[in-house]
């Protein structure tokens, strides 16, 4: 061998095409810790490690054989001792002669390769990183996925419920014209004057009046205000309206009207305590003819009378509320009055703190007629609400005798 | 026939003949690696070649991590491409890995095969003492992949950079980045602790199909006990000892290779002929 590549500062090795080491570098023999050469017809394997045998086999040779050449291919060499040396390997196919050889210039690289399993170590750690990263980002989708579908769900029921208040909305509107429908009108005549104001809180009152002539002088006048308020206690309004309508026209005595009333309550909740409803309630049976009114009020909101010198006085219950206590007796007042007197029956939402400022008003308006004092009472309604907010229905009669 | 499956597995089907052959790469090569051995067939057989997902050029979009965590997911690409291709009776010639990855096709569709040839086939690489001697210790199978990633297998065109270099070889960079650029490295990697870390010692004797070893000298990563012991353990198997060495003969001898296959044939072929008139021996 040359002398200069026999110290050349990189190993230099000659192999067969079967990978006998046909000649080897005094650097290499250095390197791999052989003080003479006994490598010379040896296989390659036995200066290389277990790995790096199986990886020459893999790449090595076949790159050789199609490629003929090999640059830079890192191996790891076992020397004398068993040590392993990192390599960086050259490698080029020559044929002369037709005797194919590889040959090979070895540099080791134990700072490069320490360098570099570092690299390699920091580019697993990316890759872990990135990975669990991938992870979440995939967790994140699938939440996204989650919200997404429980949002549509949302907006679904958002829409079936929107549908469904306007469906409501729409019922209740068509219930609100029928009760009303079964209000009668205010009678007005040579022998009465009457106004009447009857306002639900929501679509539905549970306040219910009727006003009848039950004959040439005498005339019927109920107000009833059934517990709670809304779709419950207007339904209940209208069974007691149907009864009402025909025992008062039917021109039975007051008290008999009432206790009727009374048990008709007490039937319909026979069987279920729960549902249970009372009503306060006031009935007048005006005979204009002998100028008396006979009248029961159960528990009902005081009724006022003006009489035409303008004193006052008030109808005060007489009874406990329909549909409380059973088998209460309804005892009839009656009470005789002069003509040009003046009547006011209202619902406690009139006046829902019983600050009875409805007399003074009625007092006040003496002189007025009738509509004026209805525009008064509903000024009066106004002011209050923009002081309380007040969540009840509202109902009032105001009847002139003439 | 399956288009996808063809595109997928990039296969190629070249040659005259109505016997087919078709060639199973090993560990860390594609189809390329069959040139010489293939080219020699085709004047009398159909010849088939393809790439595993994963590898070469097949489809890398339809990799997936769990299917080719073990052998059997390489094997299914096997079946795929018989099945797209119609394949009934078809010799099988596989390298290195390539062969277990068939043996374990043919246990499930036996029908595609008519034999097997295996080029340094290993049903383990690890030893396993006291009665069986793979060849390599589990540090050693490590020390391999290390080297892998330390060489940049499958993930950067460092070969192949070299040869860009080189204005006289203009040619052979194509070569190269297909045999080794389109390979993920995540991809090789998982390939290599498959093929490595497998142990289908236990499958060699459900094979019905009949078989061809053909045993390399010193090559060291499918050694001459193993072979030996496939010989054993494989049912109708025949075992030759060949001249090559190195685990490659298919491109460092492929002469030898090619003659050891074509009397295997022939003589397969006798045999088969003889059996059908109820001759025995």
């Amino acid at each position: 061998m040359d002398e200069q590549l026999n110290h050349a500062p990189c190993g230099f090795l000659t192999l067969s095409e079967d990978g006998v080491i046909l000649s080897i570098n005094q650097t290499l023999l250095k390197i791999l810790d052989y003080t003479q050469d006994s490598l010379t017809g040896q296989h390659v394997n036995s200066i290389l490690t277990v790995p790096a045998r199986m990886f020459f086999q893999f790449y090595f040779f076949s790159l050789l054989k199609l490629e003929h050449q090999v640059e830079e291919m890192y191996i790891s060499l076992a020397s004398n001792k068993g040590e392993e040396i990192p390599v960086l390997i050259n490698a080029l196919s020559r044929t002369v002669k037709e005797t194919t050889l590889f040959e090979c210039i070895l540099i080791p690289m134990r700072k490069r390769n320490e360098y570099e399993n570092e690299l390699l170590l920091a580019k697993k750690e990316t890759e872990e990183a990135l990975k669990a990263k991938h992870k979440v980002n995939a967790e994140l989708e699938t939440t996204l996925k989650k919200l997404q579908i429980q949002k549509e769900e949302l907006l679904e029921l958002n829409k079936q419920n929107h549908n469904y208040k306007i469906e409501t909305k729409k019922e209740l509107e068509l219930a609100r014209i029928i009760q009303e429908t079964s209000l009668t009108d205010p009678i007005n005549n040579e022998k009465v004057q009457m106004e009447v104001f009857y306002n639900a809180s929501g679509e539905l009152s549970g306040d219910i009046y009727g006003i009848y002539q039950i004959d040439q002088h005498r005339f019927g006048i109920i107000l009833l205000d059934v517990m709670g308020h809304g779709i419950s206690s207007a339904l209940i309004t209208m069974t007691l309206q149907s009864l009402f309508q025909r025992l008062i026209s039917a021109g039975f005595a007051v008290e008999i009207v009432m206790k009727e009333l009374d048990s008709h309550l007490h039937k319909l909740f026979r069987n279920n305590e729960e549902a249970r409803h009372y009503s306060t309630g006031i009935f007048l049976l005006i005979d204009t003819e002998r100028q008396i009114i006979d009248y029961v009020n159960a528990g009902h909101p005081p009724a006022l009378w003006q009489d035409s010198d303008g004193k006052q006085y008030e109808l005060f219950s007489t009874a406990p509320p329909l549909g409380t206590f059973e088998g209460v007796e309804f005892k009839t007042k009656t009470f005789t009055f002069s003509k040009g007197g003046r009547l006011l029956l209202y619902t406690d939402g009139v006046d829902p703190l019983a600050s009875n400022h409805l007399a003074p008003l009625l007092k006040k308006t003496i002189a007025l007629p009738l509509f004026k004092l209805k525009e008064e009472i509903l000024q009066s309604l106004n002011n209050e609400k923009n002081v309380y907010h007040k969540n009840d229905d509202e109902s009032f009669i105001l009847i002139d005798l003439k | 026939m399956d288009q996808d499956i063809l595109f997928r597995n990039n296969v190629k089907v070249k040659g005259h003949g109505s016997q087919s052959i078709i060639f199973a790469p090993g560990f860390g090569c594609d189809q390329t690696v069959w040139k010489s051995v293939a080219e020699a067939f085709e004047k009398d057989y159909q010849i088939i070649l393809f790439d595993y997902v994963g590898s070469g050029r097949s489809d890398i979009h339809a990799y997936d991590s769990k299917r080719y965590s073990s052998l059997a997911g390489y094997a299914q690409d096997v079946l795929d491409v018989c099945s797209a291709l119609d394949l009934k009776n078809t010799v099988f010639v596989g390298h290195s890995v390539g062969s277990m990855i068939g043996m374990l096709a043919s246990l499930s569709h036996p029908e595609y095969f008519s034999h097997l040839v295996m080029i340094g086939p290993s049903p383990c690489y690890l030893n396993d003492p006291p009665h069986y001697y793979g060849g390599f210790e589990k540090e050693d199978l490590l020390g391999l992949i290390d080297m892998m990633d330390k060489n940049y297998i499958g993930w950067a065109n460092v070969f192949a950079s070299t040869v860009t270099n080189n204005p006289e070889r203009p040619e052979v960079k194509h070569q190269l980045e297909e045999r080794f650029c389109s390979t993920d490295p995540i991809i090789a990697r998982q390939f290599a602790e498959a093929a490595f870390f497998a142990d289908n010692r236990s499958d060699l004797i459900k094979v019905t199909v009949p078989s061809l070893i053909l045993q390399c000298s010193n090559d060291i990563i499918a050694p001459l006990a193993v072979g030996e012991y496939i010989h054993q353990h494989l049912p109708n198997s025949m075992l030759k000892y060949m001249d090559a060495t190195g685990h490659c003969p298919h491109m460092s001898h492929p002469e030898e290779t090619i003659r050891l296959i074509r009397q295997y044939l022939s003589m397969a072929s006798i045999d088969v002929s003889l059996a059908g008139r109820g001759a025995h021996f």
